[in-house]
């Protein structure tokens, strides 16, 4: 199915902008808030809620200072974990020794890895483990956890923790991750996810183009850094269910990683979640829920587990940074031919959601734009680097960056405005995704149109 | 361990507390005043942010010690669930505030603000939140919020 551009390039932009349809959106007000009407939904008719203000249920208690996050929840006889770090990006894990900080002041239990009945978990591809048992992928693997009355005697307590490394080549780059000779980080190819998305055929498209754009872009790892720190809670209740709280906003997955981590059926496992302080996707799996259950019945002891702010940015997930090779060819009057699309993402230690965010990633990467030849590959790459997973958008805002900087680089060489590119291009009603989806419910010419109007884009002297 | 002795929200504490024991320890775990939060530890994130006579400063980076004798005020001393302050009326009427983490350092750092300066322009407002993070809303509704709290008109510097 190959959709011919149609359109004409738009002859003046003020025409466009005298539309009617533009600017209808409701100007932002600071008129009293109207009631909301009681809700009557007759059947395919919108609820007039929409439209009107209302009130967060939630937001008396964040602003008075009294909504109960995890971290303002403590249990009597509570204990405090904090886990021991690899130092190493990539090495082999020869001993360790936790004898000496069994004996330190405070401290009730230890946990290392070989102690957790199934020590694997990823939401795609369990390849990542609770504790590391013999080797370390990247310098947050935890190692050892150490439960202590108090959090300082817990992080006294890890100092004394010896762990003897041999270390390994360790990789920073994937594009040098993706070369056949090198070091392996998993399996026997560093490639662990990847999408391909064919329309059409770019070579053609690419020989019928007046000019062609080539250019690489890349984006940078992210942490969501939410303002409250991962933390959760484990208790063992009187009739032996487990009990976790947990700021984790996926709680069913993570109760499905508990039942599978721990080798228990998931109706003994109670996972309570706690208002999120924050998550941007950095919150979507586990991190020390089975950990924190083991130590718990360990001691027969409540046990808490609060990030602090380097164990955020070094055990959490980040965002992809994605190497991004895009070449387009255009014809003289702007329409798009052809696009083909390279995408390397940076997939870190583990797999964590890389397969979600390498798909997404892949089925936006074209952008928003009828282009009759399509082709896009996009993998995701192991390195020995903190983890990549879900992050708002899971991999779209960083193709957006690419697309919408070679648009921009299109209109400058071909003179035209960047406005006007971006409609005479854009997906329309009824377009064709680059998937093969008939679109529908299309607002962007409208939403462009109205972006242009409202910040004086066309006004003169911007 | 050393005994220390202040007034948070108008009453009077004690604790003996080691003299490593943080403000902000020592009010959310001693008297369970868990409305400062915990959100870097190093002074960054302004979550913690509490009144010691009439300052503004980190819960997290002064000592229990250092505060012996003064004036603490703590997000529970200014407002509650049936009894807003101004610029907490604001906020929720604006919807400010998203997962509300950063809301009580905010809501202190603000009534610091105005506490001094009742009729503050929008950049003496941006100036004042300049030791709070916010990561979901932006702080465009928290600062028309305060502003809205002290009803100046928007824009009254030029300012965006």
């Amino acid at each position: 199915m190959s959709e011919k551009p149609t359109k004409e390039k738009p002859a003046d932009l003020g025409d466009l902008l005298a539309d009617p349809r533009v600017g209808q959106l409701p100007a932002v007000t600071r008129d009293p808030i109207p009631a909301v009407q009681a809700l009557r939904v007759g059947a395919n008719q919108q609820t007039p809620a929409v439209g009107q203000r209302v009130t967060r249920l939630d937001i008396r208690t964040h602003i008075t200072g009294s909504t109960r996050y995890i971290d303002d929840l403590a249990f009597p006889s509570m204990l405090y974990v904090k886990i021991l770090r690899s130092t190493e990006a990539h090495a082999r894990i020869l001993s360790i020794d936790t004898a000496a900080a069994r004996a330190m002041p405070g401290v009730v239990a230890t946990l290392t890895g070989d102690e957790i009945p199934e020590n694997s978990f990823g939401s795609s591809y369990q390849d990542q483990p609770v504790l590391a048992v013999d080797r370390v992928r990247h310098q947050g693997d935890g190692l050892v956890a150490v439960a202590a009355e108090t959090e300082q005697q817990a992080s006294e307590a890890l100092a004394a923790i010896k762990v003897a490394y041999e270390p390994l080549p360790a990789l920073f780059d994937p594009l040098e991750a993706i070369r056949p000779d090198a070091p392996k980080i998993h399996r026997d190819n560093n490639v662990y996810a990847s999408k391909v998305i064919i329309r059409g055929d770019v070579e053609k498209g690419f020989a019928e183009s007046d000019q062609i754009f080539e250019r690489r872009y890349s984006t940078q790892m992210i942490e969501h850094v939410p303002m409250e720190p991962f933390a959760a809670i484990a208790l063992w209740e009187p009739d032996g269910q487990l009990h976790v709280y947990s700021s984790n906003g996926r709680i069913t997955l993570g109760r499905a990683d508990l039942a599978r981590t721990l080798q228990m059926p998931m109706n003994r496992i109670r996972v309570t979640a706690t208002f999120v302080g924050g998550n941007f996707g950095g919150k979507n799996e586990i991190r020390t829920e089975p950990i924190l259950a083991l130590l718990a019945k360990k001691t027969r002891r409540p046990v808490k587990a609060t990030f602090n702010r380097e164990d955020e940015f070094v055990a959490s997930t980040t965002r992809h940074p994605i190497i991004m090779d895009y070449k387009t060819g255009v014809a003289n009057d702007g329409h798009l031919i052809a696009r083909s699309v390279r995408l390397i993402l940076d997939g870190g230690a583990y797999a964590s959601w890389s397969e979600t965010t390498v798909g997404k990633a892949a089925i936006l990467a074209a952008g928003p734009y009828r282009i009759p030849n399509v082709r896009v590959e996009g993998h995701a790459v192991y390195t020995n680097k903190t983890v990549t997973g879900a992050m708002r958008g899971f991999g779209a805002p960083q193709v957006a960056f690419a697309y919408e900087s070679q648009m921009d680089e299109i209109a400058n060489t071909l003179g035209m405005d960047p406005l006007a590119i971006r409609l005479l291009n854009g997906f329309t009603e009824g377009s064709i995704s680059h998937t093969g989806q008939v679109l529908q419910a299309v607002a962007l010419e409208e939403t462009l149109l109205t972006a242009a109007k409202r910040s004086g884009w066309m006004e003169e002297g911007t | 361990m050393h005994q220390i002795e202040m007034t948070v929200n108008g009453q009077v504490m004690r604790a003996e507390v080691p003299a490593e024991t943080t403000l902000l320890s020592v009010l959310r775990e001693a008297w369970g005043l868990t409305g400062s939060k915990l959100g870097c530890d190093v002074g960054d994130c302004g979550a913690c942010t509490v009144l010691v006579d009439g300052l503004s400063v980190n819960a997290c980076l002064l000592l229990a010690v250092q505060v012996d004798g003064q004036e603490v005020l703590t997000i529970e001393g200014i407002g509650g669930f049936d009894y807003l302050h101004p610029i907490q009326a604001a906020f929720e009427r604006l919807s400010s505030i998203q997962c509300g983490f950063c809301a009580p350092g905010i809501v202190i750092s603000a009534k610091a603000l105005i506490d001094k300066n009742p009729h503050p322009t929008e950049q003496e407002i941006r100036e004042a939140l300049a030791g709070n993070l916010c990561r979901c809303t932006g702080y465009t509704k928290i600062i028309e919020g305060i502003a809205e709290a002290c009803r100046i008109p928007a824009g009254t510097d030029g300012s965006a």
